[in-house]
């Protein structure tokens, strides 16, 4: 008896601290955006008071910013394109890190720690400084731009540009990303047992068939938690699109940026990070509901 | 318990001693700041915003304890109304005389209680001259920003201030109206100057216009007269084949007068007032003509001023304009906040199409 209470006393006093953190700097926080998001905008930035200030200043509740929202296809187009553009971050993500995880995870043992490192390695400079490097990489002087530019030009097209376009922000979201896709790869394929391919290979399953019936089922831990880590970073992303991208590339970071520091909209830009957040649940739920249809299925 | 003492007593001299400073990113030379230090044997914290609204915005969000403030007018105007300003107390002020009248009396503080000139820049085109020149093209209006019949041969070259103030104000002008004009018809037919052009331009850009001018990537931008004047000074210091230029467009522009002003929070109102009447004396404030480009309000700092920035040409008269061009001049007015609203759905459509 006293030693199941002592039990619970320390799981308690182990988890008490992480919950008051989420609590004090997740969930209130979380709580304020909800209120700031029906509240009206203040005239000089900020939000206008909730109680009445006794001035005729406006106060109180209203449910102008999500009217606002809607009140335009604009908003909502920004966020699909946002979608578009995450969806197409995690896929090239994907493709290029599942056989670098692979590659990681079948090399011998004693490398595997180095191998590691090298992924994480970029992560030692700063995010802003790496973005900024990719403006040379792509610049209109450097020397791949040009290489394409006299290749276009020698077939009579028109020459491109590779900075400030939407190719110049993908490759960054791919870039500062592709480590997030690596490692629950990684983390995920080292754990294989290799019997369980001996044994496909054995009952004459092809490379092809030992791969996509063995290998890629038990992988989709991997697959579902790198696949969060680079989609939602990306969907809020707004360094990449200000420096990367041309006229055309407003992502929904940007916009939520603007209305705290371009605009002096704060009840709008709680408004857009709402629904932002809603679609994200949304979709966190729709796929969790997807993995366990799956399994009951199989 | 004395220890404990003598740590406040610490604390609070420390921070008498201690001018905390928010102003614009590289808007003060560091010869004038240390030169300040030693006068009065004190510190000067600095710290930085790279727009108005930025700075709006972080003391809308509780920041605190800034003794000085470097806003553009439209920022006093705000900062004025939502009382957050501290009146100046001008018998501490004597080289306030030094100022140019012309530059007193501003729409968003009749009779400067609040706030005092500190230097100003036009927003304008900037250029690489020897491109400009062979592909026979005007420097002086927006219709080069604007007319797909000049930007054709520009395409891809040019980049616009991620601004929604500053560009709708620039495509205002171009159509003969006046910057502050808050007709939403106006606004649409800008929209659609704006959006016409559009295709033609490399990006919306506010902080690295100066170093792709200076490397040769694009050759005409859209910007602040101090910027353009930091990315001539790098073309030559870094030798390059050309040469960057930058004028006034014909039609008007947007002038920024910046001013120093007290905020209420700061603990050091009085080494404020002192620092506002070092930088109101001629030859620190020549510094901020000489070492960073910006056009001068101040009388006094003509005759330190680099003979340079007095030989005519168009540059220069970016620099100091003449009084026609002043009177193309316009700043920009604070909106309310459903006239932001509204230009902020026109950026938005703007940015996405």
């Amino acid at each position: 008896m006293a030693s199941q209470r002592g039990e619970r006393l320390t799981r308690l006093g182990a988890t008490a601290p992480p919950t008051l953190f989420l609590l004090a700097f997740f969930l209130v926080p979380a709580l304020i955006v909800v209120l700031a998001s029906f509240q009206f905008p203040g005239e000089f930035g900020g939000l206008a008071p909730l109680a009445d200030p006794g001035d005729g200043r406006e106060h109180g509740l209203t449910l102008e910013n999500i009217q606002f929202f809607f009140s335009d296809f604009l908003f909502t187009e920004i966020f699909l394109r946002s979608f578009v553009v995450a969806a197409e971050s995690t896929l090239i993500c994907l493709v290029m890190a599942y056989p670098v995880a692979w590659l990681i995870a079948k090399s011998p043992k004693q490398h595997r720690d180095f191998l590691v490192l090298l992924v994480i390695l970029p992560f030692a400079s700063n995010f802003l400084i790496r973005v900024y490097a990719w403006m040379i990489i792509l610049g209109p002087q450097a020397a791949l731009a040009r290489t394409l530019n006299g290749v276009l030009g020698a077939f009579g097209f028109e020459p491109v540009s590779l900075l400030f376009s939407p190719f110049a922000v993908l490759v960054g979201m791919v870039y500062v990303h592709l480590p997030f896709m690596i490692l629950p790869l990684y983390t995920n394929l080292e754990k294989h047992d290799p019997l369980l391919l001996d044994a496909a290979q054995d009952l004459g399953a092809n490379a092809w068939q030992r791969f996509w019936r063995v290998t890629w089922p038990l992988s989709l831990p991997g697959v579902f938690a790198g696949s969060a880590l680079v989609f939602i970073p990306v969907l809020g992303m707004f360094a990449i699109p200000d420096i990367l991208g041309g006229t055309r590339d407003m992502l929904i970071g940007n916009l939520i940026k603007d209305q705290f520091l371009g605009v002096r909209d704060w009840p709008f830009g709680a408004t857009l990070s709402i629904v932002l957040t809603l679609c994200v649940l949304a979709l966190a739920g729709l796929a969790a509901w997807a993995g366990k249809a799956r399994r009951t299925h199989a | 318990m004395r220890w404990l003492l003598l740590l406040c007593l610490a604390g609070a001299a420390h921070a008498a001693d201690t001018l905390y400073l928010y102003n614009w990113n590289n808007y003060i030379s560091d010869a004038s700041v240390a030169r300040f230090e030693a006068q009065c044997g004190c510190r000067v914290v600095r710290d930085y915003y790279s727009d108005n609204e930025e700075m709006l915005a972080k003391l809308a969000a509780g920041a605190s304890g800034y003794d000085l403030l470097v806003p553009t007018g439209n920022a006093v105007e705000a900062l004025i109304r939502s009382r957050q300003l501290r009146p100046l107390d001008k018998s501490r002020l004597p080289s306030l005389k030094n100022l140019k009248p012309e530059f007193l009396n501003a729409f968003f503080d009749p009779g400067n209680r609040y706030s005092v000139p500190y230097a100003y820049t036009v927003t304008l085109l900037g250029y690489n001259i020897e491109k400009l020149a062979a592909l026979n093209l005007p420097t002086d209006t927006w219709a080069l920003i604007f007319e797909p019949r000049y930007l054709a041969k520009l395409k891809g070259r040019v980049t616009v201030l991620d601004s929604q103030r500053e560009l709708i104000a620039a495509a205002m002008r171009y159509l003969g109206y006046s910057v502050n004009d808050r007709d939403a018809a106006k606004w649409n037919r800008a929209r659609d100057l704006i959006l016409r052009a559009k295709p033609y331009w490399a990006a919306f850009n506010a902080s690295s216009y100066i170093k792709e001018l200076t490397v040769g990537n694009i050759w005409l931008a859209h910007g602040y007269s101090s910027d353009m004047f930091q990315a001539r000074a790098d073309a030559k210091k870094a030798g390059r084949p050309f040469h960057i230029g930058y004028s006034i467009p014909k039609e008007g522009a947007v002038l920024a007068l910046d001013s120093m002003v007290l905020h209420k929070t700061g603990r050091s109102p009085e080494l404020a007032l002192r620092f506002i009447d070092f930088m109101l004396e001629g030859r620190n404030s020549s510094e901020l003509t000489n070492l960073i480009g910006s056009g001068n309000p101040n009388r006094a700092a003509m005759r330190y001023i680099d003979p340079e920035f007095f030989q005519a040409s168009a540059d220069n008269r970016a620099i100091f304009p003449d009084a026609s061009t002043l009177g193309r001049l316009e700043m920009l007015r604070d909106l309310d906040r459903r006239q932001r609203r509204i230009l902020n759905r026109l950026w938005t459509e703007i940015k996405l199409r």
